[in-house]
């Protein structure tokens, strides 16, 4: 595409006041031969006209200086041909002013500082305009729209009404010889309308009916998925019988220590008599996405030694307590504990969520239902019962023969053919001994894979999802801001191995990753990103001429988007990358980039800074801000005025795990006295939109910092920090201690080399 | 404590005014609205999640139940409408009950239903005496008195005269006497009787070990006493705050009692001791009379209270803030029919209604009768079971207890 320039300068909002505007025009004009102009009020209809008219006569590149690229991104939207790249000259210049201290004048150089850092940022947003290029989605050569869920509970077969309904095809995929999973024991389940207040019949059979004999929902039961190999869009299922093994059973991940030892035959090989992950399986089935949907499985209660499970027969789970309501009558005289603790702590059961608590109330009235007189004890430390469910638990409170109190459950005892129960802490104000035929645990619902891989994907990365210690063995990528997304582009949890939750919240969530799973097939079919950064049509593109299949890119991305090809180099599969960049930020060799975000761009953007020789007052810092949280905190900073310091440059990137540190080299070696990585914490409670790039990044500053260290260079000179985006009032101390730091050390002695 | 939850007990409960008690969620809020709890005693939260457990021990031998005004700040605050005021309620009317003797007279007093029984008893006792008083030598009751011998008597001879025969004792004085004292008698006993259970019931459940027992002067001069003194002052009533209102009634209503019992003491010893010495001292008191007075204001400020506490309980049943209970609908008519008989038959005499007022003064003697009567089992019975409560609280923290 041949491109032609214009750059146009806001002067509204207070730029005019406090910039030369027509300084940086002419500045614009001279040294990055653009065009340039000034309006007054670009972002109003006469400034868009006037972009808009300049676009009509072949203008095909805008470069605005003026607000944050992340407001008013319509008015500046010229259509799909026309590249726009911004200069943020509001929230990050003229609002980021340093202000003098009380009493204080302002630095004699403070307008001279505030020109420069402008001029700066126009020179960034110039070259980035020249660098970057339209980008083309990568479109798949065969498009599969089926999905397919696995799992035939509740969870499954709402997943799959709701695809079906929406007009797609759909596999559904049951271990057990019949459909229904765990809502098939329930004897009855918790309201789900107003009034909200008695148990209802088990909806199962209804919905059964609603997805058998549908000619849109193919049913394989008594069929496990033995593994899914390709990509969404084109993912290749691979089923089996139920409890059988296969060849086609997904391989482990074996590293290259490990195969060496393998190879040598000092190990036993862990994929013996199976496919290699890269085998094609001419049998599979082809799918587009994935609902995972396999469930829960009852915790153990076994290790509470105190309250007897295992060791007395009248004490039952939860789980075990259900069927024999579903079986008949359920004893006179119940207690049910939640919580397993003691007098030590007041935990509950794990993975108990809010459901056991509304358990215990539903089977504390099955109690009062079977016997006159019937006595149900719920020994508590914690009721959950969210939303309309407190309605569900006033009802049940009105039976007379239902009894709470929190209490410290501290011992059960078998006692002739009763059991006895002993509480302390108790509302009642004494301790309790209670003698009732049978005692109910609160077994907590674990989903599967905290057991096993249940996803079963021929991957490079190996067949289960990552990290799932962060999250007690759940699968999201995040469970706040994604719901539904796994670490696995095309993959979608919903119900019991989503989260520990009611029927209810089950068909919710079974409906919103069916949607997902939508989602995912309609991007991938326009070419586009599905999530986190919807609609993006750029992916990252390899010059495997140069690789030395180094495999950083293929063990770093948080997503396992790339396999190996048939020589070992890595293969993309762009349908599975969330464009985070995070390969970029890894290749050594520098080879991967995106059309309008790559290495030479962003190098390109760090040498356009103009570094000052031999001025202690103009130091120069780079800082690279995640787009995601901190740059918009950061916009949030400048929208608070707070002061910032006149010697940062900031630079957004896609996610930190995109930073290569060639970028860091690069401004180091130009002369710039810092650098700083500004983006999401991570480890447990991480922020990261990608899950591991801002872990990544942080562990790659540190070996530049050793790297810096033998060069003579201070390693301190390169810094990471996390915020998250309600962090914008720390940003001013984030940013100006480390400037302080970078000063008090002293400009950076290769300076003008 | 081996927990035994009696849902017999919960569904008394629930009937007697206690219905909401299962919806408390133990928030506490009460506690801190009622100024009878203390830090160690979270009252009412803990009786509360007595009640719901069915701990009848525990609650009838609890001073705190007793204590309560029945205010209705807690009613008024608790954020989940159990209405631990009207339970308490409850859990008292139950208490009584559960202390009385005679146990079928009890029974009788807590229903509805019962209220021609209720009714009928002293009606037929007073009528069978009215007759008998024909069959009793001296002047028969069986009439109606002249418009003449009305002013002059009033319904002093209501049962008749016998001046002639046994000028030392008057036969109307024989047989108020005999009805009104057996009736007393029979409160008495019984609430001699229920005081001295629950205050068993009371020392076994503090688990008291007493170091020497009080004796009558001890216990009338540090408990009684100061318990009664406190009683008259309302001085922990005037703590409540939503109901207000409630002193400005029960405060001329105890007064009145009191008033009323002075002029009633006076008339007997006037006409019925004095009397005897100096036969003019005979007849009804003066208008003016300071005695007669005092028993008038006494009537209207009994009419006035009962017709606060009423409009009161009204007004709290249609805010939701009261539940509609015999219990307490059946002291309040009761008082008020004493009062309106009471004041109607002085104003027939003063009139010259013989006929009517006879008849109004008939149905007086039955509400007076009704009062002494079921006064242990009714709500009336708070009257010395409350006293009795706030001497054991006293009783508790004293010396006499280790």
């Amino acid at each position: 595409m041949d491109k032609k320039y214009c750059a146009y300068i806001c002067s509204g909002c207070g730029i005019g006041d406090a910039l030369d505007v027509d300084g940086l025009v002419s500045m614009v004009g001279k040294e990055m031969a653009m065009d340039c102009k000034k309006h007054n009020f670009l972002c109003g209809d006469a400034g868009h006209k006037m972009i808009a008219a300049d676009v009509e006569t072949g203008v095909n590149t805008v470069v605005i200086g003026g607000c944050s690229q992340r407001v008013m991104t319509n008015e500046f939207n010229f259509g799909p041909q026309t590249i726009t790249v911004r200069a943020n000259l509001r929230e990050q210049v003229i609002w980021s002013e340093m202000k003098p201290a009380e009493g204080k004048e302002p630095h004699k150089e403070a307008k001279a500082f505030l020109n420069e850092t402008a001029a700066d940022y126009m020179r960034m947003a110039c070259t980035r305009a020249q660098k970057t290029e339209l980008p083309e989605p990568y479109k798949p050569e065969t498009m599969n729209k089926t999905i397919m869920v696995m799992g035939g509970g509740i969870a499954g077969l709402t997943a799959a009404k709701e695809a079906a309904a929406s007009g797609y095809q759909v596999v559904l995929v049951e271990k057990e010889n019949e459909l229904g999973g765990k809502a098939a024991g329930w004897r009855k389940s918790f309201p789900s309308q107003y009034p909200w207040t008695g148990l209802e019949e088990n909806p199962l059979a209804v919905m059964l009916a609603d997805v058998q004999g549908k000619a849109s929902i193919d049913i394989k039961t008594s069929t496990e998925v033995a593994r899914i190999a390709g990509a969404p869009g084109a993912f290749r299922v691979s089923f089996k019988s139920a409890g059988s093994a296969s060849e086609w059973d997904a391989p482990v991940k074996v590293g290259v220590d490990e195969q060496e030892l393998i190879n040598k035959g000092e190990k036993a090989d862990p994929n013996a008599g199976l496919q290699p992950y890269t085998a094609v399986d001419p049998d599979a089935v082809t799918v587009g996405a994935v609902v995972l949907a396999t469930g829960w499985k009852p915790a153990s209660v076994d290790q509470y030694e105190h309250l007897g499970h295992g060791r007395i027969a009248k004490v039952v789970t939860n789980a075990e307590f259900e069927k024999i309501a579903k079986n008949g009558k359920v004893p006179a005289k119940v207690a049910f504990i939640q919580s397993p603790g003691g007098k030590e702590n007041d935990e509950d059961f794990p993975y108990c969520n809010s459901v056991t608590s509304m358990v215990a109330l539903k089977q504390a009235q099955y109690v009062c239902d079977d016997n006159v007189d019937g006595q149900a004890y719920i020994l508590y430390q914690h009721m959950r019962t969210p939303g309309h469910m407190e309605l569900f638990y006033k009802a049940v409170q009105q039976n007379d023969g239902v009894f709470m109190t929190k209490a410290a459950v501290t011992k059960v005892e078998e006692n002739g053919d009763k059991v006895k129960v002993f509480a302390e802490d108790t509302l009642l104000g004494k301790e309790l001994e209670l003698d009732v035929d049978m005692v109910v645990l609160a077994a907590g619902m674990e989903p599967v894979t905290l057991h096993e891989h249940s996803i079963n994907l021929a991957y490079r990365q190996g067949p289960a999802f990552l990290d799932l210690d962060l999250f007690d063995g759940y699968a999201d990528s995040h469970f706040i801001c994604f719901p539904y997304e796994t670490r696995r582009t095309g993959i979608y949890t919903c119900g019991g191995v989503r989260k520990a939750e009611t029927l209810e919240e089950t068909i919710d969530d079974a409906t919103g990753a069916a949607l997902k799973a939508i989602q995912c097939l309609e991007s991938t079919e326009r070419g586009v990103a599905v999530h986190p950064r919807s609609g993006d049509a750029t992916y990252p593109d390899f010059f495997f001429q140069r690789c030395t299949q180094c495999k950083r890119c293929t063990e770093e991305c948080p997503f396992g988007a790339l396999d190996d090809d048939e020589r070992g180099t890595p293969l993309p599969n762009p349908t599975r990358c969330r464009r985070c960049g995070t390969c970029m930020g890894a290749c050594p060799e520098r080879i991967i980039g995106f059309k309008d975000y790559n290495i030479d761009l962003i190098g390109s953007m760090i040498k356009a800074i103009e570094v000052p020789e031999d001025d202690e007052d103009r130091l120069r810092i780079v800082v690279f801000v995640c787009e995601n949280d901190a740059y918009p905190a950061l916009d949030m900073s400048g929208m608070r005025r707070n002061g910032l310091s006149h010697m940062v440059r900031f630079i957004p990137v896609r996610c930190l795990g995109s930073v290569n540190m060639a970028w860091i080299r690069d401004a180091l070696s130009a002369g710039m006295d810092g650098a700083m990585l500004l983006g999401c914490s991570y480890g447990d409670d991480y922020q990261c939109h990608f899950v591991k790039g801002s872990e990544i990044a942080n562990k790659r500053m540190q070996n530049i910092g050793d790297t810096l260290s033998s060069l003579g260079l201070e390693s301190e000179r390169c810094a990471s920090r996390q915020v998250s985006i309600t962090d914008f009032d720390k940003i001013p101390a984030i940013i100006n201690e480390f400037v302080d730091e970078i000063v008090g050390m002293g400009p950076n002695p290769f300076k003008g080399f | 404590m081996n927990v035994q939850p009696d849902l017999e007990f919960i569904r008394e409960l629930k009937t007697a005014g206690g219905d909401t008690l299962k919806k408390c969620f133990q928030c506490a809020t009460c506690s801190v609205a009622c100024p009878l709890s203390t830090e160690s005693k979270p009252f009412p939260r803990k009786e509360m999640i007595w009640a719901s457990w069915g701990l009848k021990d525990q609650l009838v031998t609890d001073p705190d139940v007793f204590l309560c005004h029945q205010c209705g700040d807690c009613t008024e605050k608790c954020p989940r409408g159990a209405k631990p005021g009207e339970t308490l309620g409850a859990i008292r009317a139950y208490a009584y009950q559960q202390f009385a003797w005679p146990k079928g007279l009890a029974k009788l007093t807590t229903s509805q239903k019962n209220l021609p029984i209720l009714i009928g008893l002293p009606a037929v006792v007073i009528l069978v005496m009215w007759i008998l008083s024909a069959l009793v030598p001296g002047t028969s009751g069986l009439h109606i008195p002249s418009v003449e011998a009305f002013a002059e008597h009033g319904y002093q001879q209501f049962f008749g005269d016998w001046s002639v025969m046994f000028k030392w004792y008057g036969k109307n004085i024989f047989f108020i006497a005999l009805i009104m004292g057996v009736s007393a008698l029979i409160a008495i006993i019984s609430c001699w009787m229920g005081v001295t259970r629950m205050w068993k019931a009371m020392i076994a459940n503090a688990e008291i070990v007493a170091n020497y027992r009080p004796s009558l002067c001890q216990f009338v001069g540090r408990f009684l006493w100061p318990s009664l003194l406190e009683t008259l002052q309302h001085k922990r009533f005037k703590e409540c705050k939503t109901n207000s209102d409630r002193v400005s009634g029960h405060l001329p209503l105890v007064l009145a009692f009191i008033g009323l019992f002075l002029a009633t003491c006076w008339s007997l010893i006037k006409n019925d001791i004095l009397g005897l010495i100096w036969p003019s001292l005979h007849g009804p008191l003066a208008f003016f009379d300071p005695i007669k007075l005092i028993a008038n204001v006494s009537a209207i400020a009994m009419l006035y209270g009962v017709w606060i506490l009423w409009k009161n309980r009204r007004k709290m049943e249609a805010e939701g803030r009261a539940s509609n209970t015999f219990y307490d609908w059946f002291l309040i008519w009761e008082i008020a029919a004493v009062g309106v008989t009471g004041l109607l038959a002085e104003l027939l005499r003063w009139g010259g209604q013989p006929l009517l007022g006879y008849f109004v003064y008939y149905l007086h003697l039955v509400t007076v009768m009704m009062l002494f009567l079921y006064m242990p089992y009714t709500k009336f019975a708070h009257i010395v079971y409350r006293t009795v409560a706030m001497c054991f609280e006293k009783y508790r923290t004293s010396s006499f207890v280790r």
